[in-house]
């Protein structure tokens, strides 16, 4: 534990000493992260080792601003050189490219966010305290062992392994402003994850299931992942194409949770400062069905995105996305706050180096009232979707395509295993056109999301 | 402005160290294993409301050590090259060895050199920032003095140079240090509350200014605003099966996605791959024949040596329709009886090795495109696609249009908006009935991604046309 607390401290020392660096070098304002990352992983196929990782990466930030006549100006730049010579040269050569970026009137520095006080910060450890995952490599090495063996064997048809994975580890991270805001934090996680092939030659079929938790003994059980990913395997074989026309869509909530990114991508306040989103002029709009709430929750005990405070040191707060259908503001740092007039929410994603972005906590869809049986029940024709493949989603216009694989629906009953086939529509129109919402949230890690129904969207098939 | 702070080309760790790393990593029965060090920096501008607000850059370096007994591998990385986090490094790869005895201690030797395909040295080296920072202001005046509906324009110059070492099992060390170049341009259109986007790119492994000199870069602008616009008026797209043409150049990201996966040789040593039982067999139509050449000089996808060290070459996966050859980094080449093609790549240090594409093409037919346009009754001629994406067990594949048209009585008709392409890797190319005589490689912006690892690729294809392909529209 204490050499935890000290790997902690030396990190958020690397983050100060790099804002002292920025403004000895001339900076008038700066912002640093100084991450460090260990993990341990191990693949297991066919009942062996196939690999054992030992990860142990580290890295350093840094955001300066230089002051000119036009305005602020800025640059970035990442290293791993945390020697003080390392440091030095790090912050000179950021310095030296913010003076040739172009100031921007609307750039926002490092000072005056709504930081999280002491009390907020104190409150925050205790309930999110420094730990490990749990796990050893032996232990790890058990889980994967025992997840494989259980989806090889659990029906004749599965007849080969890609392997099950287990992985665990801690970030941390340390933040630093030259307003004086420093703090930090560490987080760890386990997976443990496991893929298996039914059937044999061109009628091959794969699929996968996964798990991941801050601790390890929070993980589901090897157990439940097997029969998942070798269910989901056997019960695609047989798949073929269906007729081309219009249908009722039933996404599954592992694929549900892509419907999310979409809608957060389009919510994104730079996207819409930059006019790249379908969703830019709908702010306080009907963008859903009024039986449709998501939020966002950064302090969830079932998300793997926990955050006090966002990238730019900005607190952050639980807050509804879409609230009885309505869209109740757009996602934003400060500089896309200022830009849009709005308060900055606290989304600001940082990387070691690039400019901000924005992005997420914990996204939560609540469920609905109906079981995915009862949804199916009142289907006439349609697809449930359990697999989409592809990048077809225009981000500017909505327009949606994406190669899918899943089971047909006809007359309320799942009738047969359907591949190669393409769902496509407009996300506006689709999100309009959502029927029914599932009772079975599910979590994906920083998404939980329950089964979505669709009206209205295009197959292409036969 | 800040480089590589060590000497490049120079090993950044004492060959001793390396030498007892090694001896202390490698257990008695090991089959391979390696070090693999690795420098790089890269540097970034970024134009967005015509003004170049951002600027960044990163220095990485790290070392990851590898062992392989059999189908069992071990490997660790670090990023601190000091001897107490090196040996830890090793101890750490050496976790599936057991308690077998280490090896005796061997000398760091230099091997013969393979061909260079790329200068070696920083490709950024001789623009300055401010030349970059003028070049980008440059565009975008020229992309809203083209058209006035445009409404934004991002563009971006990003460089990087890799220095890279690496050390066999046998004391071996090989060098390879890589430049890569890209300019991107993408602009946002707007009439009547429509929007639309395009967007264009290139580059490779030569020299910025390269990049920057000429007409390309004003070709790059005229292009993203061509296709923005042209999407202006795109109609909604065909949903069913029916004839497609390709156009020639990096549509070829069907041959990546269709059947240059299937073919990489972990999935098939592992039978994973719809192509496991399919070497010697028909696969394409005859007249086809497709290769993966990492050893074509300065293409984005060229390697001089792959990151086990292995020499490029270019490798025939399909001839004349006969699937004939895989991809094969070392390991998996050794467990299949085969010899190794120099696709054995990871991202950097800190990824373990895999088998990837470097540039991958179909070598050029003998059709007219025209004849092969005019042929089209009723179909989709293809010429511009964002990514794709394969399942490499059932074989189904996917990528998406980004310049597409109607076409009918063998005229184009009208644009069709973006729309995904799907298909079965192993039967596409048997439903090749047209192969042009006009092969294109792309123009160097292809990213692979395969296990959480992205690394640069390229690939070509002469103008093609497949008798029955499914069009993901909205008009059923």
């Amino acid at each position: 534990m204490s050499d935890i607390r000290n790997r902690q401290t030396d990190l958020s020392l690397q983050a100060g000493q790099l804002v002292e660096a920025a403004l000895k070098a001339g900076a008038v304002h700066a912002d640093a992260l100084a991450v460090a990352d260990t993990g341990n992983s191990i693949c297991i196929r066919n009942g062996q080792i196939e690999s054992v990782e030992r990860e142990d990466g580290r890295g350093i930030g840094l955001r300066a601003f230089v002051e000119t006549p036009k305005g602020l100006a800025f640059a970035t730049a990442s290293g791993t050189d945390v020697s003080e010579a390392g440091l030095r040269t790090l912050a000179e050569q950021v310095v030296a490219m913010a003076r040739i970026s172009e100031p921007d009137p609307d750039a926002v520095p490092p000072v005056g966010a709504e930081h999280p006080d002491a009390t907020a910060i104190a409150d925050w450890q205790q309930r999110h305290p420094e730990r490990d995952s749990g796990w050893t490599i032996d232990q790890a090495r058990d889980a994967a062992l025992a997840c494989e063996a259980i989806a090889r064997a659990y029906s004749p048809e599965i007849s080969n392994s890609e392997g099950a994975d287990a992985s665990f580890g801690t970030s941390r991270v340390a933040y630093a402003a030259s307003d004086g805001f420093a703090a930090g934090y560490s987080k760890s996680s386990a997976s443990l994850s496991v893929s298996v092939i039914a059937g044999t030659g061109e009628q091959m079929q794969r699929d996968y299931a996964w798990h991941r938790a801050l601790l390890a003994k929070r993980l589901k059980s090897p157990e439940h992942i097997a029969g998942e990913a070798a269910e989901r395997a056997v019960r695609r074989l047989g798949a073929s194409g269906m007729d081309s026309g219009r249908a009722t869509i039933v996404f599954e909530p592992r694929v549900a949770s892509s419907l999310i990114s979409h809608l957060t991508g389009a919510i994104n306040g730079r996207a819409v400062l930059q006019k790249r989103s379908f969703l830019a002029g709908d702010n306080g709009r009907m963008i859903f069905p009024g039986f449709v709430n998501i939020v966002d929750d950064p302090d969830h005990d079932e998300g793997l995105a926990n955050r006090l405070f966002d990238g730019e040191g900005t607190r952050c707060r639980r807050r509804t996305l879409i609230d009885a259908g309505r869209l109740t503001g757009f996602l934003t740092d400060r500089y896309a706050a200022g830009r849009l007039q709005c308060e900055a929410t606290g989304h600001a994603r940082r990387g070691l180096t690039g400019d901000t972005g924005i992005g997420p906590s914990n996204v939560i869809w609540q469920g609905g009232g109906h079981d995915q049986q009862t949804i199916i029940d009142g289907i006439d024709h349609g697809l449930l979707v359990t697999e989409l493949i592809g990048f077809g989603v225009n981000g500017v216009t909505g327009d949606y395509s994406r190669g899918a694989g899943g089971f047909l629906i006809e007359n309320g009953r799942i009738s047969k295993p359907v591949q190669g086939v393409t769902i496509a529509g407009n996300l506006k129109e689709m999100f309009a056109n959502i029927r029914q919402v599932g009772s079975d949230l599910t979590w994906f890690g920083s998404v939980a999301v329950p089964s979505v129904a669709i009206d209205a969207m295009t197959v292409a098939g036969q | 402005m800040s480089r590589i702070p060590n000497q490049q080309h120079e090993l950044p760790v004492a060959p001793e160290t390396l030498s007892s790393m090694l001896a202390r990593m490698l257990p008695a029965g090991a089959d391979d294993g390696d070090l693999y060090i690795e420098q790089g920096t890269s540097e970034s501008l970024a134009l967005e409301e015509g003004r170049v607000k951002h600027i960044s850059a990163s220095s990485h370096q790290g070392l990851g050590a590898r062992v392989i007994r059999g189908e069992a591998a071990g490997h660790a990385y670090t990023d601190r090259l000091e001897p107490e986090a090196l040996m830890e490094a090793a101890r750490a790869a050496r976790a599936i060895a057991g308690g077998e005895q280490p090896r005796a201690p061997v000398a760091i030797h230099a091997a013969g050199a393979a061909p260079r395909l790329y200068q070696q040295d920083d490709p950024a080296l001789h623009v300055p920032l401010t030349a970059r920072k003028d070049m980008l202001e440059r565009l975008d005046r020229l992309a809203r003095s083209i058209d006035t509906r445009v409404r934004q324009v991002f563009a971006s110059i990003a460089s990087s140079f890799s220095d890279i070492h690496i050390i066999r099992m046998d004391g071996t060390h090989i060098h390879d240090a890589r430049p890569l170049v890209r300019l991107n341009i993408s602009v946002v259109v707007e009439e009547n509350g429509k929007r639309e986007t395009g967007s264009a790119g290139g580059g490779g492994r030569f020299p910025l200014e390269r990049l920057l000199a000429g007409d390309e870069a004003e070709r790059l602008v005229r292009e993203a605003v061509r296709l923005a616009v042209l999407n202006l008026d795109a109609r909604e797209a065909p949903a069913g099966s029916m004839p497609v043409v390709l156009g020639p150049g990096w549509p070829g990201i069907l041959l990546h996605e269709a059947i240059g996966h299937g073919l990489e040789g972990d999935f098939n040593r592992k039978g994973t791959s719809v192509f496991s039982e399919k070497m010697g067999k028909r696969v394409a139509a005859p007249g086809i024949t497709v290769v993966d050449d990492g050893s074509i000089a300065e293409r984005r996808g060229s390697l001089s040596v792959d990151d086990e060290g292995t020499q490029s070459q270019r490798t025939v996966l399909i001839e004349d329709g006969i699937l004939t050859g895989y991809l094969l980094d070392r390991q998996n080449a050794r467990l299949l009886g085969m010899q190794p093609t120099g696709n054995g790549r990871r991202e950097s240090y800190a990824h373990p090795v895999l088998p990837r594409m470097t540039n991958t093409f179909m070598l050029a037919g003998k059709d007219r495109p025209e004849d092969i346009l005019t042929s089209l009754e009723r179909g989709i001629y293809a010429v511009n696609f964002g990514g794709g994406q394969v399942d490499i067990t059932s074989g189904k594949f996917v990528f998406t249009t980004s310049e597409a048209y109607y076409v009918e009585g063998g005229r184009i008709q009208y644009p069709v908006k973006g729309a995904t392409l799907i298909g079965s890797g192993h039967e596409v190319l048997q439903k090749v009935s047209m192969i042009g005589n006009d092969l294109q490689l792309d123009p160097g912006v292809g990213t692979c991604g395969k296990g959480g690892q992205s690394v640069p690729v390229g690939v070509g294809l002469p103008t093609i046309r497949i008798d029955e392909l499914t069009i993901g529209g909205t008009q059923a």
